[in-house]
């Protein structure tokens, strides 16, 4: 038995357990036929006839991968593997082409548009395809299970799809231990002075006359500064309120209308 | 600069050697409708609004920026003291730059020009999904589209669940759906974030 059969045999593995599960989503997943309709299929056969072609598609996917998986190990049955990730790379290049923003629908239903990853998955398959064509898994079981286990992997990692799965949890619990934003100094932001601003009783008495958003702010003490540039009955006016800075208080809130001529004075 | 410090030391005395806490309408003069510009009054159901421009700028002399929407139509908008600037946080109207999208509001005067009375510079509101945190980065998932939120130190703030804003960014989570303000640097995928609204 030749190093490259058992090799081989383990692609079989790998590319007829990624085509059952692709098969299994688009025949069985209660989404599927939503997912179908988000993907580019819908564009290249027409949102009527999606459902039964993505259906038809599972279908030829579950028959390659089975025929894969079953012996005996037939030459053919790789490359009609590799043929269907050629396809795959043609259809995925359609649709970064022409609909960039539907799903690829391939192996799951999570709203992924075709990216990098997306094309070297599906690169990857085809390469793997071409390598199961001699030999097969099931002489020598346990000597796959290493390179089945680590091909998974590339290909898990490949998959946008099933980022949900394990990266996102992985960067949950990385900021559990120690959240990269937690150091930041505290101060009151800007924006917790202008709620409060909004909820005061100075606010609405003026805000009708309100022309402009926040013109100007600054600190002065306990109080922080906020002008508006307003329009009065009497003329242009710049309307300067004094929030409390540290604390949450809008009845303290002070208005002050300063008309745009005693503005020239200084 | 110190124009600006005086003028805002005399703000400050007006305001804090009163104690008024409300403006009544008799401490400003009459109320009456016609004396107040409303720009909203003019505008036709279905029509576009003339008191508004959204574009970007493409070209800017002394205080008028030229501006050309979405519908390449061009638009002239005059900036004056009394202009609100937004660009990421309150600001002068010199921030704002040829390539800069913009939302602006004000009055449409005879000649056509806009005259605003404020402008929001390169400003989104974007609904996303937090896929990672890092030390001063967010980078959020758009509709499948990423995007890289910068964390600006002093200027970025969170809201969680309504609250009133704060700076603590701390319980912001992967994989957490996000409201984002922010402001767009403009012909890339990335933002500096204002202000966050988050589930806690």
């Amino acid at each position: 038995m030749m190093a490259m059969d058992w090799l081989a045999g383990a692609q079989q593995v790998v590319v007829g357990g990624v085509l059952i599960w692709a098969s299994g989503f688009k025949l069985v997943h209660r989404n599927a036929s939503a997912a179908a309709r988000r993907s580019v299929l819908a564009r290249l056969v027409g949102k009527d006839r999606v459902v039964g072609a993505y259906r038809a598609v599972g279908v030829v996917e579950a028959v390659v991968g089975l025929l894969l998986l079953a012996p005996p190990a037939l030459a053919v049955e790789a490359y009609a593997a590799a043929a269907l990730f050629a396809g795959m790379l043609g259809y995925l290049a359609y649709g970064k082409w022409k609909a960039p923003d539907s799903s690829c629908g391939c192996l799951g239903d999570k709203h992924t548009p075709v990216r990098g990853r997306g094309f070297a998955r599906a690169g990857l398959l085809l390469v793997l395809s071409l390598a199961a064509t001699t030999g097969s898994w099931l002489d020598r079981p346990f000597a796959t299970v290493g390179v089945v286990v680590v091909e998974a992997a590339v290909i898990v990692a490949l998959s946008p799809e099933l980022d949900h799965r394990w990266l996102l949890p992985l960067r949950r619990w990385r900021i559990r231990r120690s959240h990269p934003l937690a150091q930041h100094t505290v101060e009151v932001p800007l924006e917790s002075t202008v709620q409060q601003l909004w909820k005061s009783a100075a606010y609405r008495s003026v805000v009708e006359q309100l022309a402009s958003d926040l013109l100007d702010h600054w600190d002065e003490g306990k109080w922080r500064l906020l002008t508006y540039s307003a329009r009065t009955p009497d003329g242009p006016a710049t309307a300067v309120f004094a929030v409390p800075r540290l604390a949450y208080e809008p009845d303290e809130v002070r208005v002050a209308m300063v008309a745009e001529k005693a503005d020239m004075l200084v | 600069m110190s124009e600006i410090l005086g003028r805002r030391r005399f703000l400050s005395s007006t305001v804090l050697g009163t104690t008024a806490t409300v403006i009544t309408a008799t401490t400003i003069g009459s109320v009456a409708p016609e004396a107040v510009a409303d720009p909203k009054l003019d505008v036709e159901a279905g029509a576009p609004d003339p008191n508004f421009v959204e574009g970007r700028i493409t070209g800017i002399a002394g205080g008028l920026l030229i501006v050309t929407s979405s519908d390449r139509t061009i638009n002239q908008i005059h900036l004056t003291k009394a202009t609100s600037v937004w660009k990421l946080r309150p600001t002068t109207s010199d921030a704002a730059q040829v390539g800069d999208g913009l939302y602006a509001r004000g009055v449409r005067m005879p000649d056509g020009t806009l005259a605003a009375d404020a402008i929001w510079v390169n400003i989104v509101n974007l609904q996303v999904h937090i896929t990672s945190i890092g030390r001063s980065v967010m980078h959020m998932d758009h509709h499948g589209d990423r995007i890289v939120g910068h964390v600006v130190g002093g200027t970025t703030a969170a809201v969680y669940n309504n609250t009133p804003a704060v700076s603590d960014l701390s319980l912001l989570q992967v994989g957490k759906h996000a409201q984002v303000i922010g402001a767009w640097r403009p012909d890339t995928n990335e933002v500096d974030i204002a202000t966050v609204y988050a589930a806690a």
